[in-house]
This record gives structure tokens, C-alpha cells and sequence, in this order.
């Protein structure tokens, strides 16, 4: 404890020289005054911790000096001696703010108590202080973390390249930092605390947000997911983003939105396809060279049959061969057209037909060359499937490379005792999902060859197949945005699913005739 | 008398080319699709050589060729390989089946196709003239 030097005031010497022997003694140091005035004086030499001061004095009494005292420093400790019957002078010491009171004779432990208590008191007092201070310092600090903080946010913000948005509780944007300027390509002037939610958006991604805040309050973050953003002027970006629902006290507060944009990373994406691709087609040469061979010898063969019809005048023999020829050429360009469909991108090209038209148009094109192998060929049409908006092309060239595929795993099958029977058939399953399927009860294939269906050179066919068809089957349904289930079991045949989303007239002009309305 | 020679191939360009070849050069051609038809053939007709390919559907072509030259009646039947793949890959399947089933004689002949008419009449006439 600091609170040491101590001011003895007293008119009797006596008094004042046994107080202050008393206190050395208890390892005080002690100063002296005889009235208020000295004490006053003293005081300001010394700055003692403590002042004991007797009332009654000449020139300036204790009260005075009290009340000086406590004008100089309201905080100074002022213990008063009192004599017996001295209320008055008590009240009013009490009132200009003493300590402590103490009274004659002084006897030393009541002198000890109330400077063990002035003593508590100041150290209370200067604890109190350093807290005092100490907050001041540290609210100081704290103001300026926060300021950092925000200012980092602020940074964090703005040069992020997420392009942020952000909603307050009534959809009004808050936060629009510059990447998201570059995404929607509104200056952030127009935007920030003047925009709407569907200002901004897309109207069905706002009310998308919209109708999710409202199912679920109390819901948080939402994942990142992919989108197309169709912009104003048909400006269409590929996205990525999420969303953090923001509650505070369980008060909805807003939402805040990450965009990432992902027209660089598709473009690599399909430049990387691409050349994947372009490998897979260089490695398929091998099998090609074979196809081409067999096309080769198709066509000598024929030409030879030609040579002798026309040197015989053998009208069998010219057609026989000319038939060879022909056949050969249409492999040739079939081939072509594999290999140009499936080096090239293609966009399906949607327009109004018939899955069930194309479905029979496939099963008529094949029914007698698979008859003629013994194959039945049968359809299974779903009759509440009318006109829908899909590629066409897609759908009878896959079908078409399916049923031929149904027909070679027929002919490949050791087992001559079954009736062979390839089915194709048509349905929709929920979800808008249109499903073209080609089922034979053919050789089947084991998990080998399954795994290996879609690879570039593949096939199981010998120089028969190109190891095309598949692949090419494939990559259309794969634009078309659709699947390819495959089941199989050895020697009890297989099944191939196409699986294509598809889109109905009467909806597509629904939402045409909404549109226009807006 | 004409000698009788049988085509067994599942392609009918191939069939139709060989047959012609052979009527031209004043054989008489006998046709089957496969392998299981081309063994009733050669047991009912009786041909003096067999053109037979070796990738038909169900393995026929080389079922075929094994039971020919292990067959004690048909082993000294002529057969002239007539096929799309190479002599190297066809002699490195049969090793393979070989460890399996026994070791069988290489083909007297073995065209790669595509040939030329006389190429392929060579080949008959060095078996049968």
C-alpha cells in the first residue's frame, strides 16, 4: 500500500508529537501543522495521503481546513477528531465530505482502524482509477480494431473475386462490390441503396431467393449450385453461387449472394473436351483403318461382281455387285458422318416432334434386315406421349445405333435355340424425363466389356463396328443433356435406356405467352 | 468334272465376290453363312476346298477351322484362311487356345483380305488345280 505520509494537524504540540511518534512506529511517515493554515501549506509542499486533523484550532479550525481540503482535492482522505458532545461540528464534517472520525482522547488502535480504512479506500480509489484508465485505452483499441476490421472487410469486399451482393430484410441491395459490377454490368451508383432484389436479378432467380427466405426463415446457408444468368441484352453467364441467409436475435436480416463466374472455366472445360475428343478420334484410327478395310474389300469385291456382269452381260451378276457398291458407299458415309459428329460440337437442335414417329420410323427401317436374321423386332409404344420439343436427330440416330448394336449382340449370341427379340419402347418417367429403351435377349455382355462401352477405340465387333456408334451415341444424348443406363447380364441379353429431358408445345407456349404479357 | 469349293462367310459382299470369282474360273461355288452351316455343307456336298473366314458371329470361324484339322475324316480337306485380320494376330489367337485344347496345325493358306480375283485363284490352284 502507497498511502504512507500522513498529516498530523493539531493546536497541541503535545498531541501532535505523541500521534506522530505512534505512527513512525508503525512505519508511517508523519508531517505536522499546528492550525489550518500551516496544514495548508504543508500540504501543498508535501501532498501527504492522509490527513488527521483536530476541530477545534486557532486561525483556521479543522472544518475550514476540511473544506479547503476537499476544494483542492475531493478525493484527499480527511479523518477528523471530534470531542465528546461536538454533533454539530460532526454533521458538518460529515457534510463537507470527512473521511473518518475519531474521537479524544486518540487512542492508537482507534487511529489505526480509520487510517486502515482511508488507506482501503485509496487503494480502491487508484485501482478504480487504473480501470478507469485502462478502459479508456482499451475502448480506444477496440474502436480502432473495429475500424480496421471493417475496413478489411471493406477491402475483403471489394477486391474479391466473388462477385458479392447483398439484401437488407426488405430486399433493398446493401452490398455490390466491383466483381459484381462486371457480372451485371449495372454501375454500382444505380445499385447500392436504390435497387431492388428484381431490379438486379433475373426475375425468376429473385423470386427464387424470395420464396426461400419466405418457406424457411430460419434457414441459413444455401449451397453453391451452377445457373445461367440470362442477363438484360441476352447476356447469358454461367455461374456459380451461394447464399448465406443472414438472422440476427432470429430476425431476418437479408441475404447475401457469391457469384462466381464461370464463362473461363466452361470455355477450358469444353476446349478440354474438346481435345479429349480430338485424342479419342486418333485413337480410334486403328479401329477405323480395320472398318475402312472391310469397306474396301466390300467395294473390289463388288466392282470385281460389276466387271464380270457387264462382260457377260449378266444382268444378276451387275445388280449383285452394284448393290455391293452401293451398300459400301452409304458405310462409307455413315462412317463420315460418325466421325464429323463426333469430332465436332453440336448443339441439339429442338424443335416439335414425335419420340413415338421416330420410334417406329426406327423399328420400319430395321424390321426386315433383322427378319431376315431371324430377329423380331417389336415396339412398344406409350401412347400418351404426343409431340414434344427435343432433337429428332438425336433420338433416330441413337435409337438407330442401338437397335443395330441389339441386332449384332442377336447375331453374336452362341445360344441359336432362342427366339430373338429385340423390344424397343418409349415412356416418361417423372421429372419430365423422356426414355427411348432398346432391350434384345442377345449375348449380353460381361463387366468387362460394360466398363469399356463408351471408351473411343472399343468394340466388340471385330472390324465390323468402327468403335464409334456408341461413342457417337453418347456424345448426342450427352448434349441433349441426357443418360445412358446400360444393364446387361451375359447370355441373357441387354438393355440400353436413353434418358432425355424434354420440354412439351403446349408448356413452351405458356411460358412464351407469359413473357409477352410482361 | 468341276471341283466344288465352299465359301463360308457371314459377309454376302465377300460371299458375293468369291462366288463370282469362282464361277468365272470354272469352279463350282457352294455358300454358307457361318460356321455351323459351313460343317453340314462340307458333310453333305462333300467340296474339294474350303474358303473360310475367321471372324464370323459366335466364333464360328474358328470353331470351324479347329474341328476341321483335328477331325480324322476332315483333316486333308483343303482350307484356304480368308479373313480381314492379320496372319499374326490370328496365329497368336490360336497359340492362346492352343495351351487350352492342344496344339493344331498352322492353315495351308491364309489370304488377308482384300485380295485380287488371282491372287485368290492362285490359292485355290495350288490345292486343287
Amino acid at each position: 500500500m502507497t498511502a504512507n505520509k500522513i498529516l498530523i494537524v493539531d493546536d497541541e504540540e503535545i498531541i501532535v508529537r505523541l500521534l506522530s511518534m505512534s505512527l513512525r512506529s508503525d512505519g508511517y511517515e508523519t508531517v505536522t501543522a499546528g492550525n489550518g493554515e500551516e496544514a495548508l501549506k504543508v500540504l501543498e509542499a508535501e501532498s501527504p495521503d492522509i490527513v488527521v486533523t483536530d476541530i477545534k484550532m486557532p486561525v483556521m479550525d479543522g472544518l475550514e481546513l476540511l473544506k479547503r481540503i476537499k476544494k483542492i482535492d475531493a478525493e484527499k482522505e480527511v479523518i477528523i477528531v471530534t470531542g465528546h458532545g461536538d454533533i454539530d461540528s460532526t454533521i458538518t464534517a460529515l457534510q463537507y465530505g470527512a473521511s473518518d472520525f475519531i474521537n479524544k482522547p486518540v487512542r492508537d488502535e482507534a487511529l489505526a482502524i480509520a487510517l486502515d480504512r482511508a488507506k482501503a479506500k485509496i487503494h480502491i480509489r487508484e485501482q478504480l482509477e487504473g480501470y478507469t484508465k485502462n478502459l479508456e485505452v482499451k475502448v480506444a483499441e477496440a474502436t480502432e480494431e473495429i475500424r480496421r476490421s471493417a475496413n478489411f472487410q471493406r477491402l475483403l469486399i471489394h477486391s474479391s473475386n466473388d462477385a458479392i451482393v447483398a439484401f437488407d430484410n426488405e430486399w433493398k441491395i446493401v452490398v455490390y462490390n466491383p466483381e459484381a459490377r462486371r457480372i451485371f454490368d449495372v454501375p454500382a451508383g444505380e445499385v447500392l441503396n436504390k435497387m431492388r432484389i428484381d431490379d438486379l436479378y433475373p426475375s425468376q432467380v429473385a423470386e427464387s431467393f424470395k420464396d426461400r427466405a419466405a418457406e424457411n426463415p430460419k434457414a441459413h446457408d444455401l449451397p453453391w449450385e451452377e445457373m445461367m444468368l440470362n442477363l438484360k441484352e441476352g447476356k447469358n453467364i454461367p455461374v456459380r453461387f451461394a447464399a448465406s441467409v443472414l438472422h440476427e436475435n432470429g430476425e431476418f436480416m437479408g441475404i447475401v449472394n457469391f457469384f462466381q463466374d464461370l464463362t473461363e472455366i466452361k470455355r477450358l472445360e469444353k476446349e478440354l473436351v474438346q481435345s479429349e475428343r480430338l485424342a479419342a478420334v486418333g485413337q480410334t484410327v486403328s479401329g477405323l483403318a480395320h472398318y475402312v478395310k472391310n469397306i474396301l474389300i466390300g467395294l473390289k469385291g463388288g466392282s470385281y461382281v460389276v466387271d464380270v456382269g457387264m462382260k457377260k452381260n449378266n444382268t444378276e451378276k451387275l445388280k449383285t455387285g452394284w448393290e455391293t457398291i452401293k451398300k459400301n458407299i452409304s458405310r462409307v458415309s455413315d462412317l463420315t458422318q460418325d466421325l464429323l459428329t463426333y469430332s465436332k460440337e453440336r448443339e441439339p437442335e429442338f424443335e416439335p416432334c414425335s419420340p413415338n414417329e421416330i420410334l417406329q420410323d426406327v423399328v420400319t427401317l430395321v424390321r426386315d434386315t433383322a427378319k431376315a436374321q431371324g430377329i423380331e423386332v417389336e415396339a412398344t409404344i406409350d401412347p400418351d406421349l404426343g409431340a414434344v420439343i427435343a432433337d429428332p436427330r438425336t433420338m433416330h440416330r441413337s435409337l438407330l445405333n442401338l437397335v443395330n448394336n441389339a441386332m449384332d449382340a442377336c447375331l453374336d449370341d452362341e445360344d441359336v435355340s432362342k427366339d430373338f427379340l429385340i423390344r424397343v419402347s418409349s415412356y416418361t418417367e417423372p421429372g419430365d424425363i423422356l426414355c427411348l429403351e432398346v432391350e434384345d435377349n442377345g449375348c449380353g455382355m460381361d463387366e468387362n466389356t460394360l466398363s469399356m462401352l463408351f471408351d473411343p477405340m472399343f468394340s466388340s465387333k471385330g472390324g465390323k463396328g468402327t468403335g464409334l456408334g456408341l461413342l457417337v451415341t453418347g456424345k448426342l444424348v450427352e448434349e441433349h443433356k441426357g443418360r445412358i443406363d446400360t444393364k446387361s447380364e451375359l447370355g441373357k441379353g441387354t438393355r440400353f435406356t436413353i434418358r432425355l429431358p424434354f420440354e412439351t408445345i403446349a408448356r413452351v407456349d405458356e411460358r412464351a405467352a407469359k413473357e409477352d404479357k410482361q | 468334272m468341276s471341283k466344288k469349293v465352299l465359301v463360308v462367310d457371314d459377309d454376302p459382299d465377300v460371299r458375293s465376290f468369291v462366288v463370282t470369282v469362282l464361277e468365272e474360273n470354272g469352279y463350282i461355288p457352294l455358300v454358307a453363312h457361318d460356321g455351323v452351316e459351313g460343317l453340314e455343307k462340307i458333310q453333305a456336298d462333300q467340296p474339294d476346298l474350303v474358303i473360310l473366314d475367321v471372324l464370323m458371329p459366335r466364333g464360328s470361324g474358328i470353331r470351324l477351322y479347329r474341328h476341321l484339322k483335328t477331325d480324322e475324316a476332315l483333316k486333308d480337306l483343303p482350307v484356304i484362311m480368308f479373313t480381314g485380320i492379320a496372319l499374326r494376330s490370328f496365329l497368336k489367337s490360336q497359340k492362346a487356345l492352343e495351351e487350352f485344347n492342344g496344339e493344331v496345325p498352322k492353315p495351308d493358306i491364309y489370304l488377308e483380305k482384300p485380295v485380287e480375283p488371282e491372287e485368290l485363284v492362285r490359292a485355290i490352284e495350288t490345292k486343287i488345280g
